[in-house]
């Protein structure tokens, strides 16, 4: 189980790892944390011919705020993501996904912005992203352009980054005030990929209704779904347990998941169903219970 | 108990310091002076011919030094030759500067397969219509045997069905009279899943040929005489030309016998270098003999007040390519731990497209619990009668007659039984909150022999250098110095451990089977006497006192009721050692064939909560009781029995080989082999029980497999007093549980 | 080939040099190339927590990162954990005392993610250590005794 050849390269500089990448787009592949890509180099699922380590990249590991927005640079790991105080106050949906990947030595190594290129389609974060309308920027020698989840995530293992561009770094917009947001999965043992995770932020109006609910599944298909149906359903109405359970239902209903050596497609539709039920009614429980978070 | 000085008193591990700084040397740290290393090239196919195997590429890839088909190498045992068996078979080998380069070359080697009917599942092979397998091939040579347990049972001219190997038979008393007598009759049938047993540091093995002829083999094995002699075997060479020197061993469990011993030897032979044959997880997941899978039908009766009638049961297992399933153990455990005059059981050993199954802690005996404890609560349950007590009213003890014939000698399955009963754990099980439970199960195994041979050799300045020849895998080294303390009265400090190579070692048989401590501690008993005997006897000499008079303390002889007439074991040991000394050298040798097993029980309760959202049971607590016969070490001997514990949960929750229809094995990663972490179980309290051996010494018992045994029942039986569904299959799936529930009630 | 590449990392306090396959991950170097073999692979996929070593102090899985990150960067093995003499340090002290191993492969492993947790958290509960702790698998011990030792090895350090 040892890495099949390659060359390697650690840009100093960003310029210099797009011009990388343009000139080796089909064989270069980007090495982040490595928390994903090493295991596939090791087992020999992945053979690129040239490594492009973007680790000694100066100044991408940012997690900052700016005008409301979070804006979190490609090399800011899964720790720090889980441990800023400013996302465990702002975006506590972000900061819980983040906690629940993997093990500390894992989440020391990988990057939130690796695990949406990877986008293993029972990884936390691209939830994340779908739910709060979050965006990536990429960068390419020809130029740059943000994209949301909807156009990023295009199917299992695959998003729309082409060969020769990097993310450099992902953006979720403020959460409005009164928002409680949670992340909820299930996985057998603590620290595995999840079999279904969901991402949740609720806002209540002043009068208590639902305002806005966003609500986002991961491990029900190659893609990350936003339940925008269940969504709809809700906003407007005040919080009841019955219609919570209509809308985790719902969502349950309108996936399409797959069955394969750790659940049947069955069962993944009941924990989207009951994991909907319990982040709903935490994010709601987190919304009504301050002015919002 | 206060009678003894070092015994029964926790000691800290003698190998520890090696392990906690980082230098204990495990197989895959020794480089001998220019090895390369070796890759194996693993079948894609479950079954298929094999055409051709081209190795000119992989010799033309940068590092690569040599590459080998079966043909080449000479002997379908390491390398399969025209035709593989199993999913993982190896069929060639190369050999390169590095292993990266090993596997760059291995990569490129191309073996043209006719692709051949597969059979991955045992009850399809025993249809008439299954493709068959490699023919049966007679006689089982069976790994439990290496365990040391006894099998048998005879036939009675029931049919063969295709592609079984071997039958094992019980009867006894007449069974449908037994079933006419029953209040209540309960039949169902289990699945216990293909199992790995997980060592931490994969299989591996590196040899060198030696500077006087012969061959250096460094691996980590249990059984450094068993690798030995097939290395020899296979290299087609006397066994003392081969010399194995057993590293730690990473973790064995029954899994490491011989493997790539003779495979390393064959290839140091041919590239005239030594070579490291280390398998990474995957190889090791693929190649190496894991615990077979079992069906089995179980039909049980008892009248109302819970006497046993009848039991009737029908185990299948998967032996994978070739024969040895350890079928007889599981028969007669299973038959044999709770009293019925009238008994039906039948095994079946049916060969599959799979890797041949290994020594798995207490080889057979979880499978065959796990369906009988499974049964046992049930039919409680059905009686209406508490599921301890129930057991309590059956269990064998000293002189009931097993499934075989023979009588079980002094036994502690009531006293386990008694002391799980009498736990708060039990007692207040109805006080727990909604979707709680707790569950009980038993275990046991039958304990195994074998001879062995030690040395005791007195040291100058007073300390003792036991040697033997056996693999530490549980601590035993551990023990056998507190055994060696005891005898000498000596702080255990003062004893040293050699384990030697085969050149040099006393023989002892494998470590496993839970009988190390049980037979080579008895040889080392022996040798530590010897060696006091002979202390005695010089002591008598120079303080010109009759031996009957000395006594030995803090390393000193001395004349009973005059202490400072004496002389310190230290000085004789000089005296002995010296040019022109009259004295003969103090060194006991001991040697031991303690020919009648000591079997031990084990109960464990398990309480568990399941969690409605998504099925899965969390275990919240777990006690394991077991009859020890004497805990030597009892640190050691509680950290053996929490081990097994887990592995226990680990069947129920987590593990299981998944091979599909094709035969291929689906998750030979441990991302993907999932075993418990710490995270996944509580803390497990153990309660010792001490129903001394008459033969072990010091009364020991075995302890090493019976805590593994329980585990997979006790959770599901927990997890039917919580939510009252019925698993019935292991590793649960939550979502069985959750259909269950959804169905509202029992399955 | 030119796939090779010459690197200083310190690693357990010294400075060291070595001329390296790029594709070498970082266990690989310290156990081939240094000969710290303490450092064990029990999966190179990632998930036994086996290969943990202090990369800078933080607990990384060292078949998950080439030898060529290393560089410029300061790496502690479980070599490095002992007292100046070679002897065992507090904590290996602790896992020795309190039965934290059995077979031993784990250990290293799992003495290295305890350094890293005790760094941050120098008072855990069990159940804290449980967690953190489950990225390391150890087969033989039942982990109960390895978490005593870790709450050993935090009551020592007052
Ligand atoms: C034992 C274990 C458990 C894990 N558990 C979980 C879990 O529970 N949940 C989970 O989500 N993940 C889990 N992971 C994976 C982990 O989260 C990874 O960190 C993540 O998937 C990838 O991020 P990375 O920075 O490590 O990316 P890398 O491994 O370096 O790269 C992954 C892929 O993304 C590409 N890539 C990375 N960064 C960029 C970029 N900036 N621009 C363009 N392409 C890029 C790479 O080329 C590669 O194809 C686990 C990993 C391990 C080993
Ligand atoms: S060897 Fe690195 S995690 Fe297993
Ligand atoms: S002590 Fe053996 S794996 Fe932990």
């Amino acid at each position: 189980m040892k890495a099949p050849a390659f060359d390697y390269e650690a840009p100093a500089t960003l310029e210099e790892a797009l011009g990388l990448l343009q000139a080796r787009a089909d064989d270069a592949k980007v090495l982040a944390g490595g928390q994903s890509l090493m295991p596939m180099l090791n087992m020999r699922l992945a053979r690129p011919a040239l490594i492009v380590d973007i680790n000694r990249l100066p100044g991408l590991d940012y997690i900052r705020i700016a005008g409301g927005q979070l804006q979190v640079g490609a090399l800011a790991r899964h720790t720090a993501v889980a441990s800023h105080p400013e996302v465990k106050k702002g975006w506590p949906v972000l900061a819980e996904a983040a906690a629940q990947i993997g093990h500390d030595a894992i989440r020391n190594r990988g990057t939130l912005a690796g695990s949406l290129a990877h986008s293993d389609p029972t990884a936390e974060h691209p939830a994340v992203l779908a739910a709060l309308d979050g965006e990536v920027v990429v960068r390419s020698a020809k130029g740059e352009r943000t994209l949301k989840a909807d156009d990023f995530f295009l199917g299992y293992l695959t998003t729309a980054l082409q060969p020769d561009e990097l993310l450099t770094e992902v953006r979720f917009p403020a959460l409005a005030p009164r928002t409680g947001s949670t992340f909820v999965e299930f996985a057998p043992r603590v620290g595995d990929f999840a079999v279904v995770g969901v991402a949740a932020a609720v806002t209540l109006g002043g009068d208590g209704s639902w305002q806005d609910v966003r609500l986002a599944l991961t491990g029900v298909g190659g893609t990350p779904f936003r339940a925008r149906q269940a969504e709809s359903a809700l906003k407007g109405k005040k919080p009841t347990a019955a219609d919570i359970q209509a809308a985790a239902a719902q969502v349950a209903e309108a996936i399409e998941p797959d069955s394969d050596i750790k659940a049947s497609a069955r069962y993944r539709r009941h924990l989207a169903r009951t994991l909907s039920e319990r982040a709903l009614t935490t994010a709601a429980e987190r919304a009504a219970g301050q002015g919002g978070r | 108990m206060s009678a003894f000085a070092a015994i029964g008193k926790s000691a800290r591990r003698v190998e520890g310091r090696e392990k906690v700084t980082g230098t204990a040397t495990y197989v895959a740290d020794v480089h001998p002076r220019g090895a390369a290393c070796a890759r194996l090239v693993l079948s894609p196919y479950a079954h298929a011919r094999i055409k051709s195997v081209e190795l000119s590429a992989a010799l033309q890839v940068p590092g690569v030094i040599a590459a080998f088909s079966g043909k080449d190498i000479g002997g379908a045992e390491i390398l399969a030759i025209d035709e593989v068996y199993f999913a993982g078979e190896a069929v060639a080998v190369v050999v390169g500067e590095t292993e990266a380069a090993a596997e760059d070359g291995a990569d490129a080697v191309q073996v043209d397969y006719e692709p051949l009917p597969v059979v991955s599942d045992p009850i399809a092979a025993m249809k008439p219509d299954s493709p068959l397998t490699r023919a049966a091939q007679g006689e089982s040579h069976d790994d439990a045997g290496a365990h040391g347990a006894a099998v048998g049972g005879a036939g009675t001219g029931r049919p063969k069905p295709r592609n079984v190997n071997q039958m094992v038979e019980f009867q006894r008393g007449d069974l449908a009279k037994g079933f006419a007598e029953a209040d209540v009759v309960l039949e169902d049938t289990y699945r216990v899943a293909r199992v790995h047993q997980g060592y931490m540091e994969t299989q591996g093995s590196v040899a060198e040929r030696a500077p006087g002829g012969g061959f250096t083999v460094w691996t980590t094995t249990q059984a450094a005489f068993g690798a030995r002699d097939e290395t020899a075997k296979f290299l087609g060479i006397p066994a003392h030309e081969v010399n194995v020197i057993p590293t730690q061993v990473g973790g064995g469990f029954g899994g490491k016998f011989v493997l790539v011993e003779p495979l390393a030897a064959a290839l140091a032979r041919r590239v005239r270098r030594p070579v490291r044959v280390i398998l990474d997880r995957t190889q090791d997941f693929l190649v190496s003999h894991p615990a077979p899978g079992a069906v089995i039908r179980m039909k049980m009766g008892a009248k109302k007040d819970g006497t046993l009638t009848a039991l009737e049961a029908e185990l299948v297992f998967d032996a994978g390519c070739a024969p040895g399933a350890p079928t007889g153990i599981a028969a007669l455990l299973l038959g044999g731990t709770y009293r019925c005059p009238n008994l039906d059981i039948v095994g079946y050993e049916v060969l599959t497209h799979k890797v041949s199954p290994g020594a798995y802690r207490a080889p057979g005996a979880p499978q065959a619990y796990y369906a009988l404890e499974s049964h046992m609560s049930r039919l409680a349950d059905q009686l209406g009668l508490d599921p301890i007590e129930f057991r309590l009213k059956n269990a064998a003890k000293e002189g009931d007659i097993r499934p075989d014939g023979r009588p079980w000698p002094r036994i502690g399955l009531i006293e386990c039984l008694e002391a799980a009963r009498a736990h708060p754990m039990w007692r207040d099980r109805k006080k727990l909150g909604a979707d709680e439970g707790v569950g009980v199960a038993v275990g046991g195994w039958g304990g195994g022999t074998e001879p062995a041979t030690g040395g005791c050799r007195v040291n100058p300045d007073g300390s003792l250098t036991v040697q033997v020849g056996s693999v530490d895998i549980t601590g035993v080294n551990t023990t056998f110095a507190l055994i060696a303390a005891e005898v000498f009265g000596l702080p255990v400090e003062q004893v040293q451990i050699a384990t030697n190579d085969t050149d040099h070692a006393p023989y002892a048989g494998a470590s496993g089977g839970s009988k190390t401590t049980y037979t080579v501690g008895a040889a080392v008993l022996a040798a530590a006497q010897e060696a006091r005997s002979q202390v005695i006897e010089m002591a008598a000499d120079r303080l010109e006192a009759a031996p009957s008079d000395l006594d030995i303390a803090d390393g000193r002889v001395f004349v009973k009721g005059a202490p400072n007439r004496g002389v310190t074991i230290g000085e004789l040991a000089r005296l002995a050692n010296r040019f022109g000394s009259r004295y003969k050298p103090l060194h006991g040798q001991g040697r031991a064939a303690v020919h009648t097993a000591s079997p031990g029980f084990a109960v464990q309760l398990c309480q568990t909560k399941v969690d409605r959202g998504s099925g899965m049971p969390r275990i919240t607590g777990y006690v394991a009781v077991q009859d020890v016969g004497r805990a030597l070490n009892p640190a050691e001997v509680i950290g053996q029995i929490r081990g097994g514990a887990v592995q226990g949960i680990g069947r129920a929750l987590f593990e299981a080989m998944e091979h599909d229809e094709g035969g291929q094995l689906a998750n030979a990663t441990l991302a993907d082999y999932t075993m418990p972490t710490a995270a996944d179980i509580p803390d497990i309290e153990v309660v010792l029980i001490e129903v001394p051996s008459e033969l072990g010494p010091f009364g020991a018992k075995g302890v090493g497999e019976p805590p593994a045994v329980p585990g997979a029942a006790a959770v599901v039986n927990a997890v039917e007093a919580a939510v009252g569904v019925r698993v019935k299959n292991v590793p649960i799936k939550p979502e069985v549980i959750l259909d269950a529930l959804e169905e509202g009630g029992k399955r | 080939m030119a796939k090779e590449k010459t690197i200083r990392v310190k690693v357990n306090g010294s400075e060291r040099r070595a001329t390296v396959e790029v594709r070498r991950n970082l266990a690989d170097f310290l156990r081939e190339d240094l000969e710290l073999t303490g450092t064990h692979l029990g999966c190179e996929h990632g998930v036994c927590g086996a290969c943990t070593v202090l990369v800078d102090g933080e607990a990384v899985r060292s078949c998950l990162m080439l030898a060529v990150q290393a560089e410029g960067h300061e790496v502690t093995t479980v070599e490095g954990l002992t007292t100046p003499d070679g002897e065992p340090g507090p904590l290996q002290q602790a896992f020795w005392d309190n039965h934290g191993m059995q077979c031993g492969f784990c250990t290293p492993g799992m003495i290295c993610a305890t350094a890293a947790l005790l760094r941050e958290n120098p008072h855990p509960t069990a159940e804290q250590i449980r967690e953190r702790l489950s990225g390391n698998l150890c087969r033989c011990t039942g982990y109960q005794d390895i978490i005593a030792s870790v709450l050993a090895a935090a009551a020592e350090d007052k």
